[in-house]
């Protein structure tokens, strides 16, 4: 915990010692400009999650006075890329503007996406194209480790890490979750419910396993895809399980608003719904967000984040960030910043190359190399040898009728 | 019911027997479902609700697939853009009763649920009037300007215009409303009475009530009027009963305004029953309908009904019995094997190909 606590006033030092430096020199920027992509879904329920993000990222380039070492950085409109189709992430959408990412010269390294089975399939071509990738929001743990199954999405370069991200992955948030029903709500019977996706398949087995092996029971388990409209028969079966908290596995645009108002109707309105990070997507009063959409029927509705909810400074952060844009961060602006911090700070070490691809290979490298400690907005961390964060905490909010959003209620450290 | 693609014979002795037989065989079916899923469920509340639950969706399912029936039984069109009607439907119920600033101006602004009983009247009533009316035009207008011009092109014409009119529906409310789901306030309350050990909601009564209401209204219109011998009498041969004085153009009209009307209905219930619409909604909405007109014999209007709620059953127990993945494909299964057996549908008649 001390530890933590140095690292962060250390974090902020550098920050403003970043500061300072640009004010000072004009050396800045000598040697070009480069962009960083953005590469996350804006439309619908996940545009509500996104433009946080972008915010986040957008807020850590400007703070750092918009050079990193000898290079300008910049994120013009033309390489923030959308990976939404009618609606809701799109896997093959997200492929082709990956592919676009990874031949624009100018792109020194992309941010995204928010949807693991999206970066399923970016990975492959940005680990060919050994492009540093750092997701603010990727938890599948499939993605990474190479125990389940990680070097099959690295083939190309197995050993040479560019993807990264800076939130825990789903073996703590599915756990997490199961802890926090049998722990603090102090339920044993789950309902889960899935949408047959990378990320809400995954987490859902990983709740399952922890809850079943530590006293809980799970009554049944259904997966649903995302395109169904009536949830009313498959909840009436549920209910008859007699459940006393329900799990869904997957992200608003999945189903999360749609399959709670269907237990409500079903008559399980006094029945905790627990969700992963994907329902966490913003207060009730933006649009397609999870609240937003359920409205008054999230009255026992929870949701886990692999965002660290509270981190040193975590005030100062919110007050700078709505006095740029006006709104409140979510959980995820500050792992957008974090992600930028990360790049920005890769490049500043990687010094200067004769061309852009030796570049980005030096940014690639001096970004994913285990030794580093980064100070960032969330604190201080590493990278492992497969690019997970060392920081492995999740957060836990509840929703808050009166403001209508989600209020932090408390994080557990995994690291610990 | 009668069919719109085989003249029936006017309402006498006969049909009124047929009718009741129809009732009869309905309520058989209902409990033979019900006695099914109790033995597979082991729970009598349980089954009650199931029951329950795929008769409200089968009523939906049912109002969409008459639309499709009908203009197929009119003028052998499937009409691709049938499933996006019902999805405007759904919105422009929605849009009766939220926020929006028109209908704020003229004092409809409801955001929750009505509790008082004659106001919640009013409130369908302006629903259902102002969604029927507004789908209605819109499929005549669709018809006017789409379909009309391509009657006596060839088959793959009008069939590629209606997939061309999906769209172009699909991306208007997509450009208003944008991409996600509009949360729609459900003004029915949502109270339940215990039967049979479940607790039943007033809206999945309502909902089967009403769409059985218009579906009776539907067969007194068809077997009944004028203009409803007009229809059937062009289904079976258009220029004989051009030759008879009917007015071919305000047939096929009324048709397709009949059609929208259900499909507006239809989107009211969406609205109130899953308290969500989605600009996508149509695709999957249309598929089912699409499927529950073809199972029950494409052109018969008793058929559609029948396909409509054989689908929501088969659906739900799929759903009932933790198999919902697989919902579709048994869909689709049975569907299969019933046109094996009876390539015209369940209560579809062999008609030879038209010269």
């Amino acid at each position: 915990m001390k530890l933590r606590q140095v690292g962060a006033i250390a974090g902020i030092g550098v920050l403003v010692l970043a500061g300072c430096n640009q004010g000072g020199t004009s050396g800045g920027g000598s040697k070009g400009t480069v962009n960083i992509a953005i590469e996350l879904p804006q439309q619908g329920s996940e545009k509500a999650a996104s433009d946080p993000i972008i915010n986040g990222i957008k807020l850590a380039v400007k703070d750092a006075g918009g050079v990193a070492g000898n290079y300008k950085i910049e994120i013009p409109n033309s390489v923030i890329y959308d990976d939404a189709k009618d609606g809701a992430h799109d896997p093959q959408t997200g492929a082709q503007n990956m592919s676009a990412i990874a031949a624009n010269a100018n792109v020194i390294a992309v941010i995204g996406p928010l949807n693991s089975s999206v970066a399923k399939v970016q990975i492959p071509i940005s680990n060919e194209a050994g492009l540093l990738q750092c997701s603010p929001a990727n938890t599948n743990e499939g993605l990474t480790k190479p125990e389940f199954g990680a070097l099959d999405i690295r083939k190309a370069n197995p050993n040479k890490i560019n993807y990264v991200r800076v939130v825990t992955t789903d073996d703590n948030q599915g756990p997490a979750a199961a802890k926090y029903i049998l722990e603090v709500l102090k339920k044993t019977k789950v309902y889960i419910i899935d949408d047959t996706e990378t990320f809400g398949k995954g987490i859902s087995d990983n709740f399952q396993k922890y809850l079943e092996a530590n006293g809980g029971t799970v009554v049944a388990r259904d997966g649903v895809p995302k395109t169904t409209t009536d949830y009313s028969a498959i909840l009436t079966a549920a209910k008859a399980k007699g459940p006393e908290a329900i799990y869904f596995g997957g992200v608003t645009a999945t189903g999360g608003a749609r399959i709670l108002k269907a237990a409500v109707a079903a008559g399980m309105a006094d029945v905790p719904y627990i969700g992963p990070d994907g329902i966490y997507d913003g207060s009730g009063a933006t649009k397609d967000s999870f609240l937003n959409l359920a409205g008054d029927d999230a009255k026992n509705a929870f949701a886990t984040a692999a965002a660290v909810g509270d981190f040193p400074g975590r005030a100062d952060f919110e007050a700078k960030f709505k006095a740029e844009y006006n709104t409140a961060p979510t959980g995820y602006s500050a792992t957008g910043y974090a992600c930028a911090q990360v790049v920005i700070d890769a490049i500043k070490r990687a010094g200067d190359a004769a061309n852009m691809g030796e570049l980005r290979e030096k940014v690639r490298a001096a970004a994913v190399d285990p030794s580093i400690n980064y100070t960032s907005v969330i604190g201080a961390f590493k990278f492992d040898a497969n690019g997970d964060t060392s920081q492995k905490i999740i957060s836990f909010y509840g929703y808050d009728a009166t403001a209508k959003d989600w209020a932090f209620k408390s994080q557990l450290d995994f690291a610990k | 019911m009668t069919s719109v693609a085989r003249s029936a014979s006017p309402a006498s002795a006969p049909s009124l027997i047929r009718r009741f037989r129809l009732i009869g065989f309905s309520l058989i079916g209902i409990a033979v479902y019900f006695l099914i899923l109790r033995l597979m469920l082991g729970n009598t509340g349980t089954a009650t609700q199931q029951v329950a639950n795929a008769l409200t969706l089968g009523a939906i399912y049912a109002l969409v697939a008459l639309g499709y029936t009908m203009v197929y039984g009119i003028i052998e069109l499937i009409n691709f853009a049938h499933g996006d009607v019902f999805m405007v439907g759904s919105f422009v119920a929605l849009w009766t009763v939220t926020s929006d600033p028109w209908f704020q101006a003229i004092g409809l602004h409801q955001t929750g649920t009505v509790t008082a009983l004659p106001l919640l009247a009013l409130y369908l009533l302006v629903m259902f009037a102002v969604s029927m009316t507004v789908v209605g035009l819109l499929n005549v207008t669709i018809e006017r300007l789409a379909y009309r011009p391509l009657r006596h092109a060839p088959r793959v014409a009008p069939l590629i215009t209606a997939i061309g009119v999906s769209l172009i529906l699909q991306n208007v409310i997509q450009i208003i409303v944008g991409t996600g789901d509009r949360p729609s306030p459900k003004i029915i309350p949502q109270d339940a009475f215990p039967f049979l050990g479940a607790e039943i909601r007033f809206v999945n009564v309502f909902i089967v009530v009403t769409a059985l209401i218009l579906m009776y209204i539907l067969t007194l219109f068809v077997g009944r009027t004028r203009l409803g011998r007009a229809m059937r009498a062009t289904a079976q041969d258009q220029q004989a009963a051009q030759l008879m004085g009917v007015d071919l153009n305000q047939t096929i009209a009324i048709t397709f305004l009949i059609g929208g009307a259900l499909a507006g209905a239809a989107g009211v219930f969406q609205s109130q029953y899953f308290g969500f619409v989605r600009f996508d909604l149509g695709f999957n909405a249309g598929l089912k309908a699409f499927t529950a007109a073809v199972l029950g014999g494409i052109g018969n209007l008793t058929g559609a009904v029948l396909g409509g709620f054989l689908i929501a059953f088969v659906e739900v127990f799929a759903a009932a019995n933790g198999q919902q993945r697989w919902s579709q494909a048994i869909v689709f299964v049975v569907l299969i094997t019933v046109l094996v057996f009876r390539p015209a549908g369940l209560l579809g008649q062999q008609i030879g190909e038209r010269a």
